[in-house]
Formats: C-alpha cells, sequence, structure tokens
C-alpha cells in the first residue's frame, strides 16, 4: 500500500518535471513559422524555392551617388553603404524578389535601405525563369558588422516557411581592424565601377532587361 | 506557554485580515484616487535618454516659418521642429518613433509630426542598429499660435516583452510616459534656407 502511494507520488512527480521540460523549451511561435533557410556562399548558386539566387559581389563605398527624379543626389551614411549585386533568375514561374536583410556577425539585422526611392536595378526584382537578372541590395552597415556577416535574401519581408537563401559574406576581403580593405569614396549607381570581370555588366544592360 | 503564543498568533491574524480587507474595499472604492499623481520626471536637456527601443539625444528645438527639411507646409502655417540624436537600440531594423517625442501643451494641426532624416530630408526611413542618426520631427502649427520660448517634450518608452500574450513573439509594448525634457525654441525667420532642398 505504502509502495504504491510512493509509486504514485513519484509518478506525479516525474509527469510535472517532465510538463515543465517541455513548456520552458517549447519552441517561439517565431521560430516555427520562420523563413527557411538555404545556406550558400558567394559566387554560388543558392536555390530558394522560387528563385534561385548568386551573389556576385560586394562593394562598400562611404557615399552613394544616385538620381532621383532627374535630381543627382549624393547620399552619405554614419556608417558604409554596402551595395551587392546578385544574378537571379525565377524556378518555375515569373516572380519577384524583393526582401534582402544584411545580417551581422551578432544577428543584428540591417534591412535595405529605404532612402533610395523607385529605383529599376532596386528591389522588388521581377525575375522569370530562363532568364538571368541583375539585381541590387543597397545596406547601411556600420563598419564592425562585416566580417562574418551573411546576407539574407527572401521572395518577401515576411514570408513565414517561406525559403530564405542565406550567403555567407566569406569573399569580402577585410583588413585586420575588421573594416573592409577596400572602400571607394563614392559609388555611382548609374555608371558602376567595372573592375569585376566581365559579367558586370551594369544594371541597365539590355541583356537581363525584363520588360512585360 | 505554547498556548498563549497560539492565541497570539490569532489574534494577529485576526486583526491583520480585517485591516488589509479594510484597504481592499477602500482600494476597490476609490480612496486611492485622490493621492496625488506621480507626475513624470524632469529629464536632462544634453544627456541621451534610453527610451525603450530609442536612445535619444534632443538636440534643439526651433519655430520654422518655411520649408524645412522637405516637408511642405500649408500656406499660413508654421512648424515646430525638434532634432534628435536617435539610435536604434534594437537588433533590427525599425521605424517605430512616431510616438517618441510630443510637444506638451500646444494644439497641434495635426497630432502625428513629419518625420526627416536631416542628412538627405528622407522621409521617415528606417533606422538600423547602432547607427545614430540626427532626425527632425515637424509639427504643423497654426501659423498665429504662440510657442513659449522653452517648451516641454513628453518622452515616451515602451516596454520589451521576449513573449508576448497573443503569440509567444518579442516585441515592445505598453507604451509609457518616461519623463518629460525641456528645450529652449529658437524662432528662425522664413529666409531660413538649412536643410530645405
Amino acid at each position: 500500500m505504502k509502495i504504491r502511494v510512493l509509486g504514485n507520488l513519484a509518478i506525479l512527480a516525474a509527469t510535472v518535471a517532465l510538463s515543465y521540460g517541455m513548456q520552458v523549451t517549447k519552441p517561439h511561435y517565431a521560430d516555427l513559422t520562420a523563413p527557411l533557410p538555404v545556406d550558400g556562399a558567394m559566387g554560388k548558386r543558392v536555390h530558394a524555392r522560387s528563385f534561385d539566387v548568386r551573389l556576385e559581389k560586394v562593394v562598400f563605398a562611404r557615399q552613394l551617388k544616385t538620381n532621383q527624379f532627374g535630381q543627382e543626389k549624393l547620399l552619405t551614411t554614419s556608417g558604409l553603404w554596402a551595395v551587392a549585386t546578385t544574378s537571379l533568375t525565377a524556378t518555375d514561374a515569373s516572380t519577384t524578389v524583393a526582401d534582402g536583410t544584411w545580417q551581422g556577425p551578432t544577428d543584428l539585422r540591417y534591412n535595405q535601405t529605404e532612402r533610395l526611392g523607385y529605383r529599376q536595378d532596386m528591389p522588388p526584382h521581377g525575375v522569370d525563369p530562363g532568364l538571368g537578372k541583375l539585381g541590387l541590395f543597397v545596406f547601411e552597415v556600420p563598419p564592425d558588422q562585416i566580417r562574418g556577416a551573411k546576407l539574407l535574401i527572401a521572395a518577401r519581408r515576411f514570408g513565414p516557411l517561406d525559403a530564405q537563401a542565406r550567403i555567407s559574406l566569406d569573399g569580402v576581403r577585410t583588413g585586420p581592424d575588421g573594416q573592409p580593405a577596400d572602400i571607394l569614396p563614392q559609388y555611382d549607381l548609374d555608371a558602376p565601377p567595372r573592375d569585376q570581370g566581365p559579367q558586370d555588366q551594369g544594371p541597365q544592360g539590355p541583356a537581363q532587361e525584363t520588360r512585360p | 506557554m505554547f498556548n498563549t503564543a497560539r492565541s497570539k498568533i490569532q489574534t494577529w491574524i485576526t486583526a491583520g485580515a480585517g485591516t488589509i480587507a479594510a484597504l481592499f474595499v477602500a482600494g476597490v472604492m476609490g480612496a486611492f484616487g485622490a493621492l496625488p499623481a506621480h507626475a513624470p520626471p524632469q529629464l536632462p536637456p544634453g544627456a541621451a535618454i534610453d527610451a525603450g527601443r530609442w536612445r535619444v539625444q534632443p538636440v534643439r528645438a526651433y519655430v520654422s516659418h518655411a520649408k524645412v527639411y522637405g516637408v511642405l507646409l500649408k500656406p499660413g502655417q508654421k512648424a515646430l521642429v525638434l532634432e534628435a540624436d536617435m539610435t536604434n537600440r534594437t537588433a533590427q531594423s525599425d521605424k517605430a518613433y512616431f510616438d517618441v517625442f510630443e510637444p506638451e501643451g500646444l494644439t497641434l494641426a495635426d497630432r502625428q509630426p513629419m518625420i526627416a532624416l536631416t542628412r538627405d530630408s528622407t522621409l521617415t526611413p528606417e533606422l538600423h542598429p547602432g547607427m545614430t542618426e540626427r532626425m527632425a520631427y515637424v509639427w504643423a502649427l497654426a501659423g498665429d499660435a504662440a510657442v513659449p520660448s522653452s517648451l516641454g517634450f513628453g518622452v515616451t518608452s515602451e516596454i520589451f516583452k521576449p513573449r508576448d500574450n497573443l503569440y509567444g513573439m518579442p516585441g515592445w509594448f505598453n507604451p509609457y510616459r518616461l519623463g518629460t525634457v525641456t528645450l529652449p525654441v529658437a524662432d528662425m525667420p522664413a529666409t531660413d534656407t538649412e536643410g530645405g532642398s
């Protein structure tokens, strides 16, 4: 009789402990419905669900020159401008790729800048299957968030359970202080520097234009 | 001896329960509403203020009679401008800074300010973690509104919850008045061209 009571108490205690353990280790709803990362490296093609992306290069600059409504604008920042050039294509149906996020080494998330306004080569990028397209993602990042960073590219900002390309920026050359080796004083979005080989045709190249 | 101790405890419990019940009933009936309310404290004007997800440092306040940082004014209006250095303290880019400042004791044409980045007059851009930017809050005022030479700006903060009660998501909730920062308000004549591209 006594053993039975003790046994029941032991089972009760075990149940309480198990339930408590399950409660405290319950995953966040945000984690359950988070985008599914697809890891990749610079220069490699990453297959997300609805699009393929390859990060061609990342250029850092202190100032960004752009043309807005026929007016030239010189954009400054308290950190650095990071201009990521990607080549995009759709998997099996025309779609858009709208979201780019710079994830620093300590998981700080820098959304793409909103200071540029509308441009043809800025997100959302309309992509079609079988047609390559160069798309830019532009970020403002502090210099200490560059080494060990990752570029997250997804079809949209809040895409639960959709694929998200997660490209590690291992090809970015940084100095011993973590700063990138090459920082341009100025980057002209309408006349990008052409020093990176033949695939850099500029965003306005006729080969990648996808007109409806 | 044991008996006396027991009766003593009983006495204490009875008396205590009576007191607690009296306080509770008084509280329910609103007797404590007459207590002087806790006024939000005055914040030092020259220091950075941690207000929830923002670290803010007010720089200057002035009244502008012309377009300022690209914010157009209706004819006959003037603008109250507050410039502040803002730093995003969270881990991701955010633009929830609309309710951080609120001028006190003024009748505003529109309670919502226009907020511009002073760097290039971009309206309400996202601010990125750890990157301090100077922002200009622009409130439209009627042209004949009287603005005191020293004005208090209420600073609103929020509370971080690692799990909210609906989805268990982390977020910032329950805005509350952190305090008031008082700044001198200069008057800029209409010929001022600064930042007004």
